[in-house]
């Protein structure tokens, strides 16, 4: 009798727990009873506490949702968790992608693209809908087929920081742009590097954005099909004169002794390390990283200015590409949840978000209004080394090299670059064979992933 | 269309195993029982190893003899459809004719040796006893079993984490790592660290255990520390010995530097980085060799010692001729294990200090399943990956075991 009791109120407690939550999304959301949003962001550090003041103010005006921020370490987990979530049949609301990603995210149709949910609709309760005022590198960037697939968020650029303190010291008065200028610089700087006080002139990780972005200057496109913006790629190009030419200059670097590598792919930690540590004047990383850059430096005393990312003389420059990540939506929500989710990206990317955003991190201002916003505010004046990224891509020309490649391997081909650059540094393998190998790989895994996704 | 009839395949194989079992019948030295029934066994062998390849090589549609759109069969993939197709009949031939064999000696099946009595024993017994094995038998279909399937039915598709297909593409993937010369790099790479892991941690850790062993004030304490780097996670490994190592960050290069003007490319350098792993792997793995042969030296009879302490045998003679043959079944467990953890324990360690580089130099085969399956999500080329380290570490623990066929002792 005892033992059937028991079992009874088991079977009871597990049909509770299996029981739907009292308010099933969907079913009218109120402020008694909000419906939640889950937000999958690669954010864990204060990019994640941002975040989160975003959402209690997006909570605080419509109290009928609760936007939850579920922050992973990087984007790679974030990525495999939501696939995984997607196939369990509970995926969040709204998930945060890598730029690189982009492809993937059209052809998993995992996602419904935000164009198509507003619809031609100029405001989307009560949030403003204006992607005429994205700054236009960057709308170049995510509109696919003339369409917005997804909201862009955070924004970067490469750009150079130098160690003004020691540039003045040594009496170099003004920022290099190009290579050459930039060897020039090192040249002068060799006394330093012989005695020990400098580790090298210039340090920047070891990663396959880097070659994307020097690519771009050079106007040259990564894949066929207009990069990709015109078609499915079929091919990855890397023995293009321009590729050969920026591998060429890795080497060229690294030999002199002017570039210092840690010997580990993606040392972005590294990098910073270094330049802190007043072992090298310049150092080429993410504009992500001016805010803390900047201020880091101030509490040692310093002065860090930054500069545009150098870029070959010989061929010109065209414009630089944007890295990042834009938030998309999932698609198949009940239509009021994907209103709100809509809203929600509205609210978190308007005007005066972007600026906060902007001053918060140094990820450049996604909004034409918020770069003139923070201008009228001074904080531009105030703090010039976070204008440059700015204008970096607002001088950019949009044409498909600058408005970056788009496929499906995008983040395996960075591997395989950064891989090759690497080859080409510590080894004295011919660079073109490097460079012909590393895109038959490439060749390989683009093949195969449009194997399985080119009629999806 | 085939290069050969998959019938054709199966009856070449069952002539092979047939005649196989009917020659081994006859041949000298097998029992009066066996040579009687030389047909049947024939017969059996010729089932068996038809048997054998029809179990591998159904599920595969018998892909690798297909021939392609342009009537041409590929060279690589009719090899790897001919080890499969040996490979599965020599395996279900080597069970039947053991099981026959047994039978026909009139000698007790595996198993079956054993004294049935308890509860166990009774009517229904074999219900009840599947009923205590249930849970254990789900979670190791769950977790062991299955996996192990999904890996073999993986490694023949084209299959990426997220994609709403997947393509079957036969041997593909192994045909690929098969003509990879960077993939013959990484197995080379993969036997270079575990040769050297092992060697370094058995013979540092003997020398160690040597000193450690003896009676000595606080000698627990000194032990248990000696133990603790195993306790450390080789990810928390490969953290502190990047700390110590890193080239343009490290704490060692700093001191170097500091004293003697020198800087040295831990982790830069090919030829260096390979090393780097070694010392910071063996550092890891240390402790549990130590603590095995702590164990194993307390229990070296000292009476032995003294006997040949007083015949006039040295300390060194003492140590190789008494004390390291009566350590032999330690050492060769610790061969065993430290050889498994050198192939699939390191993942962690080299993705923190080297991440595989530099140029490739640390990329064991281990790390790349994981770098192709998890990074990269391509799952079919993964479990192809692991599928052949699985087989090369099958392969180097059965040549071990062979190897180590008396010269390892068991009691006295």
């Amino acid at each position: 009798m005892k033992l059937r009791r028991t079992l009874a109120g088991l079977v009871l407690l597990a049909g509770l727990t299996l029981l739907p939550p009292a308010q099933a999304q969907g079913q009218g959301c109120s402020a008694d009873a909000p419906c939640e949003l889950d937000v999958f962001i690669g954010f864990d550090d204060q990019r994640h506490d941002w975040a989160q003041a975003r959402a209690a103010e997006f909570g605080a005006l419509f109290p009928q949702y609760r936007v939850n921020i579920v922050p992973f370490p990087d984007y790679r987990p974030l990525l495999d968790s939501y696939i995984l979530a997607h196939e369990q049949g509970n995926p969040p609301e709204v998930v945060q992608l890598l730029a690189s990603g982009t492809q993937f995210a059209l052809d998993s149709g995992y996602f419904k693209p935000v164009s198509q949910i507003i619809a031609g609709r100029d405001e989307v309760l009560g949030q403003a809908v204006d992607f005429d005022d994205i700054v236009p590198v960057v709308a170049s960037y995510y509109t696919v087929h003339g369409e917005w697939a997804s909201v862009p968020w955070n924004t970067s650029t490469l750009i150079l920081y130098a160690n003004q303190t020691l540039l003045d010291r040594i009496g170099v008065a003004s920022l290099p742009l190009t290579w050459q200028e930039l060897e020039a610089i090192c040249a002068q700087l060799q006394p330093l590097m012989d005695d020990g006080t400098l580790r090298g002139c210039i340090v920047w990780p070891n990663h396959g954005w880097f070659f994307e972005q020097w690519l771009a200057q050079q106007n040259t496109e990564l894949v066929n099909g207009g990069n990709g913006r015109e078609g499915r790629p079929t091919r990855v190009d890397l023995t293009s004169a321009a590729a050969l030419n920026i591998a060429q200059w890795h080497r060229d670097m690294y030999r002199a002794g002017y570039y210092l590598y840690s010997g580990t792919r993606g040392d972005w930690l590294g990098a910073v390390h270094v330049f802190a540590t007043l072992e090298v004047p310049f150092m080429l990383t993410s504009s992500a990283g001016v805010g803390g850059i900047t201020r880091t430096a101030a509490d040692m005393g310093l002065e860090v200015t930054t500069g545009r990312m150098v870029y070959d003389a010989e061929v010109g420059w065209t414009g630089n590409t944007i890295g990042g990540a834009t938030m998309w939506i999932t698609a198949g929500l009940e239509p009021e949840i994907e209103e709100a989710a809509l809203a929600f990206l509205l609210f978190f990317s308007n005007t005066e978000n972007s600026a906060s955003w902007h001053q918060a991190t140094g990820y450049v201002p996604v909004r034409q209004s918020a770069v003139a916003l923070l201008d009228d505010r001074g904080w531009f004046a105030a703090n010039p080394a976070f204008r440059v990224a700015s204008e970096q891509l607002a001088d950019s020309q949009v044409t498909n090299a600058t408005r970056g490649a788009i496929f499906g391997t995008f983040v395996e081909t960075h591997d395989l670059i950064t891989q090759a650059i690497e080859d080409a540094m510590l080894t004295d393998r011919d660079l073109p064979e490097i460079m012909r190998a590393a895109e038959a790989e490439a060749n390989l895994v683009l093949e195969e992933y449009n194997l399985l996704f080119e009629d999806n | 269309m085939y290069l050969v009839s998959p019938l054709v395949l199966l009856l070449l194989v069952a002539l092979a195993g047939g005649g196989w079992s009917a020659w081994r019948a006859r041949a000298q030295g097998a029992a009066p029982a066996v040579r009687q029934r030389a047909q049947l066994l024939a017969l059996l062998g010729a089932a068996s190893a038809a048997l054998g390849a029809l179990i591998l090589l159904a599920p595969l549609n018998f892909c690798p003899f297909e021939l392609d759109g342009d009537g041409n069969a590929d060279r690589l993939n009719v090899m790897l459809g001919i080890f499969i197709l040996l490979g599965g009949a020599f395996l279900a031939h080597r069970v039947a004719s053991s099981l026959v064999g047994r039978w026909l000696r009139g000698e007790a099946l595996p198993g079956a040796t054993e004294t049935r009595t308890g509860l166990f024993s009774g009517p229904g017994s074999t219900l009840l006893a599947l009923l205590c094995l249930a849970p254990t038998l789900t979670i190791l279909t769950l977790f062991l079993y299955y996996p192990m399937f999904d890996t073999f039915q993986l490694s023949t598709q084209l299959a990426r984490l997220g994609a709403p297909r997947t393509r079957f593409v036969c041997m593909r993937n192994f045909n690929q790592l098969l003509g990879d010369p960077d993939y013959g790099r990484t197995v080379l790479v993969s036997f270079f660290l575990a040769a050297f892991i092992v060697l370094f941690s058995l013979a540092l850790s003997l020398l160690i255990a040597q000193m450690a062993y003896r009676p000595i004030t606080g000698g627990r304490f000194y032990r248990a520390l000696l133990v603790w780097p195993y306790a450390l996670s080789p990810v928390i490994a490969g953290i502190i010995f990047e700390l110590l190592f890193h080239n343009t960050a490290g704490v060692l290069n700093h001191v170097l530097y500091s004293t003697f003007g020198l800087k040295v490319p831990w982790l830069l350098d090919p030829t260096i980085a390979p090393w780097t792993v070694v010392v910071a792997s063996t550092w890891n793995i240390l402790g549990f060799c130590i603590l095995f042969y702590i164990a194993g030296l307390q229990n070296v009879p000292n009476d032995l010692l003294e006997a040949a302490a007083i015949d006039g045998a040295s300390a060194i003679q003492r140590f190789f001729s008494i004390t390291f043959p009566l350590l032999s079944p330690i050492t060769f467990f610790l061969v065993v294990t430290t050889t498994t953890y050198a192939f699939f324990d390191t993942y962690g360690l080299i993705d923190f200090l080297t991440a595989g580089g530099p140029v490739e130099s640390t990329t064991t085969m281990m790390y790349e399943v994981f770098e192709v399956g998890v990074v990269a999500r391509n799952l079919g080329s993964a479990a192809a990956r692991s599928l052949l380290l699985f087989g090369i570490v099958i392969g180097v623990t059965i040549l071990q075991f062979r190897f180590s066929r008396g010269r390892v002792m068991y009691g006295s």
